[in-house]
């Protein structure tokens, strides 16, 4: 092929190779078009309440700017303040952008972690080159396990299969040969596909495409266009920041309006806006949702399931609809012997994962023969070398029934390799489509027995056929209609049960007419294949995982709807999803109630049929309304026979019904679905890198019950986000209503802006994050899945419970300790009612207060700090019963256990020690406007953090006691 | 199923309309009148619960403080000293030639002197003429006399604009009024600096006597003591440099006394004067 200017035997030359890949570019699929860093960057920085604060800081700079110009003496506090802001801004902003990239780098090590090479032939030589490296015109040599590295045209083949079922989702795998069959390069036998792997045999071919040229290179630039829909929790944390922005600028706007009214200064004004902005802005939340999220993800990745988008932590907590591939997910993807037929009885043999014996009965002398024939008809050998490993896992060449069959006889009769060894294989013709059976002939171990024994298997009723007897209990009847009408109604059994039956014979050729030296000719079939004596049947199916039909009623119980989407058989796929649970033991098809009432299937009203098994075929001819009929009337979906298309079809169905739709995928046809699916799940073993580029999740170990784990994850972090909320939104007002206040009453400022910003950042972070690590109230796999346009992460009761309840109380509580401190320094509260103007004159030096005393500037300002100091303070304290009432929301704390969570502990201690060193550690430093305090003022709210305590059990011992009732409607959050 | 759909797509869209007056079902702003009625009902008694608890706990807390000395007096203390009259920025700024300019420094003299006139401390019961010597023993609710002539030429009697028409600007100093508090020692000459520039600089008090005299000493309280006159200094800049900016800190000197580098008016205060001799 000289277009290529390559050669067949020697390959390109190194240099004209570099030249193409200079002209090509990588043999790598580019990756999805991915923002700009800066983009990113960004658009964390005006994210959220990031424009708000950036307000704040713009309105501090100007007010800092009049005041300059006006000579005022504490003009830089504002400056200070507004830079403050921006730089709260801008940490919360990169602490964002690095988590998300923190993120992302899972990602991205994830997929580097096999680096492929590919034998190629250059320079006449054979050379492992990474796949990257390949162009057009390269010759390169697979066999079986590889991964085709690039667009192959093959032009040598032995035995060479392929498993296509990434690309086109057929299972089968395909054989492939030299010879050009079909006009169409999906269907002819002479192209291998990029990253479709060679299941066995050995090829040699050219290079034909690389890169984003490949077919799937194709596909997946396809996919790349479907959009990413938006999160649940993202749309949940924008609606919590539009109401919380709301009441922060209408109460700020209310109370501009209010102080101009009330004959303020237009700058001073301002300066109340700042302060009720920042007041109200919860500015670590965002932060501490994002640590939360993240921590969930740690520890769903240890559960196998790796997040590759924060947000899609929740998303998975609220699906309400599963679409689950089977094979591999819900199966262990891997043939195993289910059922055994012989003496006219059926025995059901262990499917579990971790088998090491059968223990069916195993007495009988037919069960000899058959495993004698299970033994020696088979193809299959364990690679070498895997002595120590279970048998189930080890690694056996062969097809996927061979393989099943071989563990089953090593896993009974132990030593399989040893008793071929002893019993001579003398001829064997391997099975193929034609004659649909497999046949060896072999010396038997017996050295007496000089007989030959032939042994076949196959198709069951090609089997029968060719027989004229069959053995029951060791010994060999007569094949007379009543024995063969048994076979029929066992074959059926066994096929109804979506199994795949092989019937096995076998023969004892007489020693006269076949002596020791007879030449067995399989061209010639000189051997006797007919009359021969039936023995059993053995059934295989790719058993489901064990953990699956527990995992799928988990999933009942949560509200889940679990859908299989297959491409198998309808049968296969039914009885799957019935050994699982997809589909209820006692719930039925419209087919099932037609056959068992006896009627066609047209006349049954289709509202009695809990399951439904739709066709591939039936879906391709079904409108929308059809396809959303059978999502709302049946509550058991079975999808048989479809193709990935398809997938996408049925997510959009889902997807109508206002549901949250988590779809699992592994091929590259698959990632549309993935994409439109509100969470991809892809297979980490399985999938492809398509496939995994595409989905939000990947799961590790390809394991359908991880999926429930993970549900359990995220409607648990969505329950401890609402308490995270709750938390930091109640302190929002004990810090608002100092301003309120303040501008009202014209006191002396209770707290500032600087020591409401330590709140908020300093003392309050830990504990919030604590919370997530709050275990469930009670079993969250009990309740429906929450509804997205419902349930909201902040509802009415959220809000109003923090801020006009427990937020009132404690600014109440602060509000104590703050009069307490001025009282007991000269000022009692009546005397601070209007003293604002005087308290703030800057050259005011001798302002009486109760006893007479006077105080100059300093000392005010001295002892304003110590109200900041002990506000701050007060609201720590009752920060801390905040915290506890928060651990639940229904439950009483005693009930919850107070130690159970020891991460809050953390927090409480981290809260207080955090304020201690504000207090005494950085009292003297002017800045921060904190000095050191008497001891007795940290206990004075605490009567306050006790009532909340008292309270919030109140609360919940009605709730608990009232369900239903007007209280629980309107206090539970 | 499809109109169901229809309605939850128009709850989504956020009807506002509906949301604030919802005829069908009788709901503002998505409650019934029985349902508001409960719920502010509810508000109601939870707040007037909390202004109960609240008044109490503030009650509890008024109970532990005295109603004649503060808890504590560690933010007042050592006292501030404050010059009369009180201007923005303390600056004086003011034109011989023109009586306007001054007239705002006069007034605020005349206000705060109002106090020592002879005719408000008439009362026996109240007022006491202390002797001159510091006396511990004196009587504990009495307050001693200030009278307002000793403040000579800054009295206001003999000048009635405290020499400011004369470019001799007097200004008064009070040592702030600290409950209990009773300087140590006797109180030196105070003493302003700034020499070359403020030229000349006269005290006048008790006899003449430039010093706080510890003979009213301690304050006893608003309660205790309503009429309490503190002890006050005049202090006459005669020659001061004119057109110019003149900046003056003066210090009070005592064991007890502190200066801060934080407050400029805790034991000394600064002052600056411009006077335009045109």
């Amino acid at each position: 092929e000289e277009k290529y200017t390559t050669s067949i035997s020697k390959g390109l030359t190194s240099a004209r190779a570099a030249e193409i890949l200079a002209r090509d570019g990588p043999n790598a699929l580019t990756p999805p078009k991915s923002t700009p860093e800066i983009i990113k960057f960004l658009k964390q920085m005006v994210g959220g309440f990031s424009i708000l604060l950036w307000v704040g800081a713009l309105l501090c700079w100007i007010a800092f700017g009049i005041q300059t110009a006006q000579g005022v003496a504490s003009a830089f506090d504002n400056l200070y303040l507004g830079v403050v802001l921006a730089l709260v801004v801008i940490l919360t902003g990169i602490f964002a952008y690095y988590q998300e990239a923190k993120s992302t780098n899972i990602m991205a090590s994830f997929s580097k972690m096999i680096p492929q090479q590919a034998l190629v032939i250059r320079d006449g030589e054979k050379k492992e080159v990474p796949a990257e490296q390949l162009v057009v015109g390269d010759m390169v040599e697979i066999k079986g396990g590889d991964r085709i590295p690039a667009d192959i045209r093959l032009i040598f083949a032995q035995g060479c299969k392929v498993d296509n079922s990434s690309l086109t989702g057929e299972s089968e795998p395909q054989s492939r040969s030299c010879d050009f069959t079909h006009e169409n390069p999906l269907e002819t036998k002479n192209i291998a596909f990029y990253s479709t792997t060679c299941l066995e045999g050995t090829a040699t071919g050219m290079v034909i495409n690389t890169g984003d040229h490949t077919i799937i290179g194709r596909i997946a630039s396809l996919a790349s266009g479907v959009g990413n829909e938006k999160t649940p929790i993202a749309i949940e944390i924008e609606h919590f920041v539009h109401i919380v922005a709301g009441v922060a600028v209408s109460i700020g706007v209310l109370f501009f309006i209010i102080a101009v009214s009330m004959k303020y200064k237009v700058l001073d004004s301002i300066i109340f806006l700042i302060g009720i902005i920042v007041a109200n802005v919860p500015e670590g939340l965002l932060a501490t949702v994002t640590v939360s999220l993240s921590l969930t993800a740690k520890r769903m990745a240890k559960k196998n399931c790796l997040v590759k988008n924060l947000e899609a932590v929740e998303t998975l907590g609220s699906t309400s609809i599963i679409c689950s591939d089977k094979t591999g997910t819900l199966t262990q993807n891997r043939m195993t012997v289910a059922h055994l037929w012989f003496d006219d009885q059926i025995y059901s043999a262990d499917t579990s994962e971790e088998q090491t014996t059968q223990s069916f009965d195993q007495s009988s002398q037919s069960w000899a023969a058959l495993s004698k024939i299970v033994t020696l008809c088979n193809r299959a050998e364990f690679k070498p070398g895997q002595e120590n490993v279970p048998i189930m896992k080890r690694v056996v060449v062969g097809d996927a029934s061979e393989t099943a069959l071989l563990k089953f006889a090593e896993v009974i009769l132990g030593d399989v390799m040893g008793i071929r060894k002893r019993n001579r294989k003398l001829a064997e013709i391997p099975f193929n489509s034609t004659n649909k059976f497999q046949l060896s002939i072999h010396e038997t171990e017996d050295p007496n027995d000089k007989r030959f024994l032939l042994v076949m298997k196959g198709a069951p009723e090609r089997i029968l056929e060719r027989c004229s007897t069959i053995m029951i209990n060791g010994e060999e009847q007569p094949l007379d209609r009543e024995r063969a009408e048994a076979f029929q109604t066992a074959y059926m059994e066994l096929g109804g049960l979506g199994e795949r039956v092989l019937g096995f014979c076998h023969l004892y050729l007489p020693e006269d007419e076949f002596p020791d030296t007879y030449p067995f000719d399989t061209d010639s079939m000189n051997f006797p294949t007919s009359n021969l004596c039936f023995v059993g049947l053995l059934s295989m199916i790719d058993p489901p995982r064990s953990t699956v039909p527990d995992a799928v009623s988990k999933c009942r119980s949560a509200g889940i709807k679990v859908i299989m989407v297959t491409g198998d058989h309808p049968i296969t796929a039914k009885a799957i999803a019935k050994s699982v649970g997809i589909i209820s033991a006692n719930s039925e098809t419209v087919e099932d109630i037609a056959k068992r009432l006896n009627i066609p299937v047209e006349q049954v009203n289709k509202q009695d049929a809990r399951a439904a098994v739709i066709n591939g075929m039936e879906l391709k001819d079904m409108t929308t309304e059809q396809l959303d009929e059978i999502l709302i009337n049946h509550s058991e979906i079975v999808f048989a026979r479809t193709s990935p298309q398809q997938k996408l079809i049925i997510v959009e169905g889902c997807q109508r019904q206002d549901a949250v739709v988590a779809v699992t995928g592994d091929g590259v046809n698959d990632s549309p679905a993935l994409k439109k699916a509100d969470i991809g799940i892809a297979m980490g073993i399985a999938g492809s890198d398509a496939a995994k580029n595409a989905a939000d999740m990947i799961l590790l170990d390809d394991n359908f019950a991880s999926i429930v784990t993970g549900v359990e994850e995220g409607r648990l972090i969505f329950d401890n986000l609402k308490k995270t909320i709750a938390y930091t939104l109640t302190k929002n007002i004990a810090e608002l209503c100092p301003f309120l206040i303040y501008i009202i009453a014209s006191i002396p400022l209770p707290i500032g802006t600087i020591t409401i910003l330590f709140i908020d950042l300093g003392t309050d972070i830990i504990p919030s994050v604590a919370l997530a690590y709050e275990k469930a109230e009670s079993d969250i796999m009990n309740r429906r899945p929450r509804h997205k346009k419902k349930d909201r992460l902040v509802n009415e009761q959220l809000a109003v419970y923090s801020y006009l309840q427990i937020g009132i109380l404690q600014s109440v509580g602060a509000f104590l300790a703050y009069f307490t401190v001025y009282a007991e320094q000269g000022w009692l509260p009546n005397t601070l009612l209007g003293l604002r103007v005087n308290w703030e004159d800057d050259y005011y030096n001798d302002i009486e207060d109760s006893y007479g005393q006077e105080w100059t500037r300093y000392q005010r300002t001295y002892l304003q700090w110590s109200g900041y100091t002990a506000f701050f303070v007060s609201i720590t304290i009752q920060q801390v019963a905040d915290l506890i009432i928060r651990k639940t929301r229904r439950n009483s704390i005693f009930q919850q256990g107070l130690l159970r969570n020891k991460v809050i502990w953390v927090g409480i201690f981290s809260q207080i020690a955090i304020a201690l060193i504000l207090c005494y550690g950085l009292g003297s430093v002017t800045a921060l406007n904190f000095t050191p305090l008497r001891v007795q003022y940290w206990f004075v709210a605490m009567p306050y953090a006790i009532l909340i305590w008292v309270y919030d059990e109140i609360r919940k011992l009605f709730i608990r006691q009232y369900p239903g009732s007007w209280w629980d409607k309107n206090m539970y959050y | 199923p499809s109109p169901m759909a229809r309605g939850k797509a128009k709850e989504g869209d956020g009807n506002w309309k509906k949301f604030i007056w919802n005829s069908e079902k009788k709901e503002f702003l998505g409650r019934t009148g029985g349902s508001w009625f409960k719920i502010l009902l509810f508000y109601l008694i939870f707040y007037g619960c909390l202004a109960g608890i609240f008044i109490g706990t503030i009650q509890v807390m008024l109970l532990t403080i005295s109603e004649y000395e503060p808890k504590y007096q560690d933010r007042v203390a050592p006292p501030g000293l404050t010059v009369v009259p009180q201007v923005l920025k303390t600056e004086v700024s003011f034109s011989i030639s023109d009586p306007k300019t001054y007239e705002e420094y006069v007034e605020g003299l005349n206000r705060f002197l109002k106090n020592y006139d002879n005719s408000q401390q008439t009362d026996e019961m109240i007022f006491d003429d202390c002797p001159g010597a510091f006396n511990n023993a004196q009587g504990q609710k009495k307050v001693c006399r200030f009278r307002r002539e000793w403040l000579e030429n800054c009295s206001g009697i003999l000048d009635s604009s405290y020499g400011y028409k004369d470019g001799k600007p007097c200004v008064v100093v009070k040592l702030n009024r600290i409950l209990g508090f009773k300087p140590k020692a006797i109180i030196p000459r105070k003493c302003c600096k700034n020499v070359d520039k403020i030229g000349t600089v006269e005290y006048y008090g008790l006899g003449g006597y430039a010093g706080f005299p510890l003979q009213y000493y301690p304050y006893y309280g608003k309660l205790l003591q309503p009429k309490y006159l503190q002890p006050l200094m005049a202090v006459q800049f005669t020659n001061l440099t004119y057109d110019t900016e003149v900046r003056v800190e003066c210090k009070v000197y005592g064991e007890n006394i502190h200066y801060s580098d934080k407050d400029r008016f805790q034991g000394r205060f600064e002052v600056k004067f411009d006077i335009k001799s045109s």
